[in-house]
């Protein structure tokens, strides 16, 4: 099944910012962009009308038609100043040319617009079809005495002003990059000083789970701070709860393993001295069907793994172990064999230090008891693919026989089947290696001739 | 010969009291730690029977006082919390053999006697690292099955540092460690240890054994 892509927080929260400050921000663009256009045309406008209304002053009008006095204003004389204007009658044939435009230029060629004004009108416009394109203002005139009609016109380079708009543009643009980047690097700072306390507690999470700590911690803002309260209210019962049922546990088997002493005690001399009665022989069957149940029932039930269960390095849990049962083992040698410093220091497996110790100290335990002489525990890692460690405990004793390994590792299945104290280390060991997901097998040992039991557990 | 039986449930105690009687012992009984710590203290004994959960001491207690005291009597632990973490501790804290309860007083007989007869000898254990091999009994060191000549304070500090593989220990933790109360506890002389280890264990720097962590410690293995 496609999983669906979970985006990171600080990528969800640093996007929906960016949409929100392009859509804002290219707005307020927009907004203003259109604002100074209209503010440069506007300014065009006026300028262009303030000459047409110059232009018309200088002409004075008699019966005969119409005389310049006086200059244009000086844009106007200036070769190349962009501004030009001219005054034509109603049939387009020119009355008068301002100095900077020569007579048959291109730019009396057409007229500026489709239509000239109605009389007494004022028309402005921009003509981008004209190269350069240019602003063209036009004012229609109904001279009286003259008895004629003029249209004024008056052009100008639109080039001045659209540099205008263009620095006025460069301006809104960098500014409001500006404030988008520096909103941006806001909102960045924000977030890492916001999640830091997100990365902090799952940090924490990780060492938990590593073992390097047993608290989430209480130091996080108030948000946070309940969740942070709650997680570690649950990890310390969690704790307390399974340190209690295995105390409970315990306390069980020991209160029902005396009177289970005490009582197959009391029946021994009566067994052995003779032929023992049919009730008695059935007693001692059934308390020690009840040893075995209590033995192998209640140790099963304690190894529990739970929650963020530690790192424990086997090396020198491996050697603690050997040194402390071989003491009741005297007489026999043993050896713990680990690869190099390098490589075992990599040999640990995550969960209950106490679950381990069972595991290896049963196998220890049973090798150590049928050696003659010498008992080997090396740990290494697996050569397979898998991440998991070997611990292999071998012997130089008379080994168990291929027909009965499935036995011996079965005995304790139902522990009611199992015989007086044989056998219930061996199926705790399987009952453990099972919860840990790893796996008990027995072998012949090539190098000592005796069983070598190897136990595979995941590597931390 | 003379046992001291420390238990606190009755009924069990006075079973084996009368089983090992029968057997020509002679029993001195004691119902909690500290009466049993009293009694080992104040008389002789062949070897102790000492029930793990006690009452005032524990038995793991008990024995640790009577080890600190220099009290070698064997003593061979009875058990009735199965779990080897309770056997190995109670081992390490100087008790010679265990039986877990509960158990056929036949098998307590042989226990009881071959705990007499080995009275000091001990268990050899040997540990290999690769080409590292300690002998913690004889204290001695081998690389690639050759001898290694070390002293006392060199073998320790090897000890306490392979028996942590992978974890920085400090200069005062080592110094802690391996010198006897009040000594003079100079942590310059551990640098010389160590650079006296590596001289020897390891003259070609081929075995990286033991690493320095900067203004933190020592390390065995990377």
């Amino acid at each position: 099944m496609p999983r669906r892509t979970r985006l990171r927080l600080q990528t969800r929260l640093l996007l929906t910012t960016a949409a929100v400050l392009a859509a804002s921000f290219g707005s307020v663009g927009w907004l203003l962009d259109r604002a100074f256009n209209a503010a440069v045309r506007d300014g065009a406008e006026e300028e262009l009308r303030a000459i047409c209304y110059g232009l018309l002053g200088m002409f004075d009008e008699h019966a005969g038609g119409l005389t310049a006095t006086g200059d244009a204003e000086p844009r106007l004389q200036q070769r190349d100043s962009g501004y030009y204007a001219y005054v034509d009658d109603a049939s387009g044939r020119p009355i008068w040319l301002s100095p900077a435009l020569p007579t048959g230029s291109a730019l009396l060629a057409t007229q500026p617009t489709s239509q000239r004004p109605a009389v007494g009108e004022f028309h402005f416009d921009a003509v981008a079809n004209r190269e350069p394109p240019q602003f063209v203002a036009a004012y229609t005139v109904n001279w009286e005495v003259a008895d004629m009609v003029t249209t004024l016109w008056v052009l100008a380079d639109q080039a001045p002003y659209l540099q205008r708009l263009a620095a006025a543009r460069r301006l809104v643009i960098v500014g409001l990059g500006t404030a988008a980047a520096l909103f941006i690097l806001a909102q960045l700072a924000a977030l890492m000083w916001g999640m830091a306390p997100l990365r902090r507690m799952a940090r924490r999470m990780r060492e938990l789970e590593a073992g390097s700590r047993d608290r989430i911690g209480d130091d996080y803002p108030p948000e946070l701070s309940p969740l942070a309260h709650n997680l570690d209210g649950f990890i310390d019962a969690e704790k307390a709860s399974r340190e209690r049922y295995r105390r409970a546990m315990d306390d069980l088997a020991h209160s029902l393993k005396t009177p289970l002493a005490v009582m197959t005690n009391a029946l021994e001399p009566s067994v052995r001295s003779r032929e023992p009665s049919q009730s008695q022989t059935l007693l001692r069957e059934q308390l020690q069907r009840m040893k075995a149940a209590v033995g192998y029932q209640l140790s099963r039930a304690t190894a529990a793994r739970g929650f963020g269960g530690r790192r424990i390095a086997l090396a020198p849990l491996a050697v603690r172990v050997v040194r402390a049962l071989e003491r009741a083992h005297v007489g026999k040698t043993a050896l713990v064999d680990l690869p190099d410093a390098t490589a075992a220091v990599r040999l640990a497996v995550r969960g209950d230090e106490r679950d381990l110790m069972e595991m290896l100290g049963n196998l220890i335990e049973n090798a150590l008891k049928y050696a003659h002489g010498q008992v080997r525990v090396s740990v290494r890692e697996s050569s397979e693919g898998e991440a998991s460690l070997l611990i292999a405990v071998e012997d130089d004793g008379p080994g168990v026989p291929p027909t009965h390994r499935e036995a011996v590792l079965r005995r304790g299945v139902r522990a009611d089947t199992a015989t007086d104290g044989q056998g219930i280390g061996l199926a705790v060991v399987q009952e453990l290696a099972d919860d840990y997901q790893g796996r008990l097998s027995i072998a012949d040992s090539e190098d000592l001739g005796g069983a070598k039991f190897v136990l595979s557990l995941p590597a931390a | 010969m003379r046992l001291l039986l420390v238990e606190d449930e009755m009924l069990l105690a006075a079973q084996v009291d009368k089983y090992l009687r029968d057997q020509d012992f002679v029993v001195d009984m004691a119902a909690d730690g500290e009466t049993g710590l009293y009694q080992a203290s104040e008389f002789d004994y062949a070897a102790a029977l000492i029930d793990l959960g006690l009452p005032k001491l524990d038995g793991i207690a008990l024995i640790k006082a009577l080890r600190d005291k220099g009290d070698a009597t064997p003593v061979l632990i009875l058990t009735a919390r199965g779990a080897v973490q309770d056997v190995v501790k109670g081992l390490e804290a100087g008790a010679d053999d265990y039986l877990a309860k509960p158990f056929a007083m036949d098998e307590l007989l042989a226990r009881v006697r071959a705990l007499i007869r080995r009275a000091g000898g001990h268990a050899s254990t040997l540990i290999r690292y690769g080409p590292l091999q300690l002998d913690p009994v004889r204290r001695q060191v081998r690389i690639d099955d050759e001898l290694v000549p070390l002293t006392a304070y060199e073998y320790r500090v090897l000890e306490y540092l392979a028996m942590k593989p992978g974890h920085v220990v400090s200069k005062a933790e080592l110094t802690e460690q391996i010198y006897e109360q009040d000594f003079d506890r100079d942590s310059n002389t551990i640098e010389v240890f160590i650079r006296r280890l590596r001289r020897k264990l390891d003259p070609n720097k081929r075995l990286g054994l033991i690493h320095t962590v900067r203004s933190q410690g020592y390390r065995f293995g990377q």
